[in-house]
């Protein structure tokens, strides 16, 4: 009997089809005030007045803060780049300039807002190419006076936040023989995380510490923002957290939490609560950066690409988050699954005056792969080369070396994606469907499982059931309350619904690496599974002697301690755990896991901050689309997905992750717009204007889940939720312009633009 | 203003200012935060509830135009037949993620099922127009419904 594979319910399923869960958002504290920022209104300026006497005199009003009252210390993930306040210049709109804590949150708002603020407009950096010009004003004058969080330093002048160059020799010879060199451009713009629980915390000064209450992706990357923003050591800070309405990525740096925890000091120990509305949420939050992209190939008549060139500049908007980390993975997206001569790649990360960028599943890929497959589809249409042959041509197997010396050593799965989808969906009957405004698109990835560090303490209770303490967090995927609980499970041979998880508490859990880079499942679960094979030996002990039976020759299954071959002697894991209290104490087991990341070399280029991928999954998507050529607008008809998942751990989870990260990538591809204006500020600024996938805009998506057990994941798991999200702008940019038989090279893909290709 | 209505089948009487939300009288008064604000413009659905069996934007929802109505929270659906038949099935069919949009959808879905005891996948699709889930990719839900009206007409 095992759980492994099975559909089991969610353990938080119940609370939150009731309204009983607790969000970030619905969390108070006795005695809870409330508490309001004021924003920049511009993008770029100099503060030349800020006066806080008059919301001092509102009703209700306990404490105005500004950047005089918070401690003189820079602060950031990657580069201690941000301030908690501005001072003197604003670099976005958007930027806190002041805080207030009140009786109510309507008080708190009214008093923001009867701040005095006047600021002097300067020229907004927006124009990521002019930004790199010598004579573009600087967003940070004082760059070069910025460290680290830790470690070195790395390539970075001027706007360039982050530079990740790789140079190998032989890319100048094969372009000069080439036969042909095409040559493409690509915009992508921004995207918004969007989820539906807006950003809120709830601070605490009590004692000498911080605590912070708050439904967080990384709690203990909160703790650490906030004690840099607070200049105190990171144990001084506590983050609790609550359960969390969508995340994505954009709740994995600190947002609203250091400024609860100062306001809750400024009001004397009052907890103090700070909800985002829609609109700063939007206007605030790391978006998915915008970039450019360009590439050029060196081909032969037979398609063989001999060298290519690839170019990314990347939006980081006023200060850096977990960004300049980011900027190598265009080395590993350039050449990533199709056969390739030597690879130059430039990657740059430059700063604007516009709200800060950050992660956002799939980072920096999902433009990258649709750069590199929208190249593909047009190298195979010079070439009048069927572009299914194509890719099959040039793809990846077993044993192929990147271009950072890593070694694929599996990618050979690739085809069994290109077969999977084949079965399903042969290319031949899908081209012989095509007509005038129907078309269909094809790609590939491969992308990593997050390596970051976590671990986990298991408890076997008294009445059989099991306690597992992790600072994992559940970001809505099921990793924690379906996976991990799952694992815990399966190991100690009881059923899932005996299984009790924790909510993340620093002060009580060892460190986590947060819920990202589809990470929790593999990594947690693993730290879980350590965990519990150290209590199941440790039951196997204690019940040998109460069936003496020597420990080898016992088996924890279906709640009980049995003798392998004998399993009506027997004993049940309650009583086990109940004897163990006053023989060799409670049976608990700890687990800590990290991923090392795989080899490589570290002088293929310079500024490799991520230098690998480890855990690697491979991706084939096929999009089907047709174009309404009066109304510009495009449907998805059909979307398959096969996709390398270790093995299956929960099968609604997996397929959840699939369908939700293909919706967001379809949405990326075609609704979602967050367009910058000249004057830096965001033109799309509610979700009235924003336009998120709707019901009737997805289709049920066709999956194949293709499974290599991982021998070092839990029961064989490695990452899902990320890489679905690659391919959908790939291959429905592919589509459509197979579609309307012209190239779109910009996402997303409007109606106005599809109509205005079709006209041109 | 009195504001007297009846919230789940119990009635409630207070003092409401004109510009007071149904969602602010609900979460912050009567302490029901099942209901969600996502937007608090009409746009997301996370504060859906039922006035007179009808599905609203509790959030752009005047709270004084409540007054002699019937609302319905994702709570008091709980102890509802249809209701409690659908948060099971949203479960079971993994149609929760996240779950902060969840009591919206149930919400839209009970007063969807109440009119149509077998709507098409399609209707249902049309009929959550108002509703974003952003985890989902919305299929799982979908299914949640059939397995609902499955679940209807075999019991």
């Amino acid at each position: 009997m095992t759980v492994i594979g099975e559909r089991v319910p969610r353990a938080d399923g119940q609370a939150k089809v009731s309204g009983e869960a607790v969000y970030g958002v619905d969390h108070e504290e006795p005695g809870m005030i409330w508490g309001a920022l004021l924003r920049s209104p511009v993008s770029s300026g100099t503060i030349t007045r800020l006066d806080t006497a008059p919301a001092l005199a509102m009703p209700g009003v306990h404490a105005v803060i500004t950047a005089a009252d918070a401690p003189d210390a820079y602060a950031g993930w990657v580069l201690r780049d941000q301030r908690l306040f501005a001072s003197d210049r604003v670099r976005y709109e958007g930027q806190p300039i002041a805080a207030v804590a009140a009786e109510t949150l309507a008080q708190a708002r009214a008093a923001a807002a009867a701040i005095v603020l006047d600021v002097e407009a300067l020229p907004a950096v927006v124009d990521l190419e002019q930004a790199m010009t010598p004579d573009s004003p600087l967003v940070h004058p004082d760059w070069e006076s910025y460290v680290p969080a830790a470690g070195p330093d790395f390539p970075r002048h001027g706007n360039v936040a982050a530079e990740c160059i790789a140079d190998p020799p032989g890319v100048d010879e094969a372009f000069a023989r080439a036969y042909r060199v095409i040559t493409d451009e690509f915009v992508a713009q921004r995207q918004y995380q969007a989820y539906i629980e807006p950003k809120s915390a709830v601070g605490i000064f009590r004692g000498g510490r911080y605590t912070v209450h708050t439904a967080h992706q990384f709690p203990f990357n909160v703790r650490d923002r906030v004690a840099q923003f607070l200049d105190v050591r990171p144990s001084a800070v506590r983050v609790v957290g609550h359960t969390i309405g969508g995340g994505f990525g954009a709740k994995l740096d600190a947002g609203l939490e250091p400024y609860a925890a100062l306001l809750s000091r400024a009001a004397g120990g009052l907890p103090v609560k700070l909800v985002n509305t829609r609109t700063e949420d939007l206007l605030t939050c790391p978006s998915r950066e915008g970039a450019i992209t360009r590439i050029r190939s060196a081909v032969a008549a037979d398609g063989t690409i001999l060298a290519r060139e690839l170019e990314v500049i990347a939006d980081n908007g006023a200060c850096s988050g977990e960004m300049p980390w980011l900027a190598a993975i265009a080395l590993h997206c350039a050449r990533g699954v199709y056969q390739g001569g030597p690879t130059r790649v430039t990657a740059r990360l430059v700063y604007t005056n516009t709200a800060p960028t950050g992660a956002f599943r799939g980072v920096n890929g999902t433009y990258l792969y649709h750069a590199v497959e929208r190249h593909m589809d047009h190298i195979a249409a010079e070439l009048t080369l069927d572009r299914r042959d194509y890719r099959l041509r040039l793809l990846f197997g077993d044993g192929e070396e990147l271009l950072n010396g890593q070694v694929l050593h599996e990618a050979g799965i690739l085809r069994q994606g290109f077969d999977a989808l084949e079965a399903l969906a042969p290319w031949a009957d899908l081209e012989a469907g095509r007509r005038p405004y129907r078309g269909i698109g094809i790609g590939a990835a491969w992308w990593l499982t997050n390596p970051g560090p976590g671990s986990a303490v298991v408890s076997l209770r008294e009445d059989g059931t099991a306690a597992v303490v992790t600072a994992a967090n559940d970001n809505g995927s099921g990793a924690v309350s379906i996976g991990v609980t799952q694992i815990v499970a399966e190991r100690l041979g009881i059923p899932p619904e005996d299984v009790f998880v924790t909510l993340p508490d620093t002060d009580i859990a060892g460190y986590d690496g947060g819920s990202q880079g589809s990470r929790t499942t593999r990594a947690v679960g693993k730290a879980a599974l350590i965990a519990a094979d150290e209590v199941v030996e440790k039951i196997k002990a204690v019940a040998a002697g109460l069936l003496e039976a020597a420990p080898d020759d016992l088996e924890v299954a279906e709640g009980s301690v049995r003798v392998k071959g004998a399993p009506g002697t027997r004993v049940p894991i309650a009583m086990v755990a109940s004897t163990a209290l006053n023989t060799v104490g409670p049976l608990q087991g700890t687990g800590s896991f990290v991923t090392p990341f795989p080899d490589f070399n570290p002088s293929c280029a310079s500024g490799l901050l991520f230098p690998s991928f480890p855990t690697p999954t491979y991706h084939v998507h096929i999009a089907e689309v047709e174009v309404d050529p009066v109304t510009g607008t495009v449907r998805v008809l059909r979307y398959l997905v096969a996709q390398e998942v270790g093995r299956v751990i929960s099968p609604d989870g997996t397929y959840g992750q699939v369908s939700g990260a293909v919706a967001q990538g379809i949405g990326y591809a075609l609704h979602e717009s967050l367009r910058i204006g000249e004057d830096g500020r965001y033109r799309e600024r509610t979700l009235e204007s924003y336009r998120l996938p709707l019901a009737v805009d997805i289709p049920r998506v066709e999956f194949v889940a293709l499974e290599h057990p991982d021998p070092d994941g839990p029961y064989g798991a490695k990452g899902v939720a990320e890489g679905p999200v690659l391919l959908p702008a790939a291959v429905i940019a592919n589509a459509v312009c197979d579609a309307i038989g012209r190239p779109l090279n910009s996402i997303p893909i409007t109606p106005e633009e599809v109509l205005a290709a079709i006209q041109s | 203003m009195e504001l007297s209505f009846t919230v789940n089948g119990r009635p409630a009487a207070l003092e409401v200012d004109a510009a007071d939300t149904l969602l602010g009288v609900l979460r912050d008064r009567l302490r029901l935060t099942g209901t969600k604000e996502g937007c608090n413009e009409g746009e997301c659905g996370a504060c859906t509830v039922l006035v007179d069996g009808l599905p609203v934007d509790s959030c752009i929802y005047a709270a004084g135009a409540a007054a002699g109505r019937s609302v319905e929270t994702v709570e008091g659906l709980s102890g509802d037949q249809l209701g409690a038949a659908l948060q099971a099935a949203f479960i079971s069919a993994g149609g929760v993620q996240c779950g902060f949009c969840t009591p919206g959808f149930i919400t839209t879905l009970v007063a969807v099922l109440r009119e149509d005891d077998k709507p098409s996948e399609d209707e249902v699709r049309r009929a959550l127009a108002g509703n974003i889930c952003r985890c989902t990719g919305y299929s799982q839900i979908v299914d949640a419904v059939a397995a609902t009206v499955a679940g209807r007409v075999a019991g």
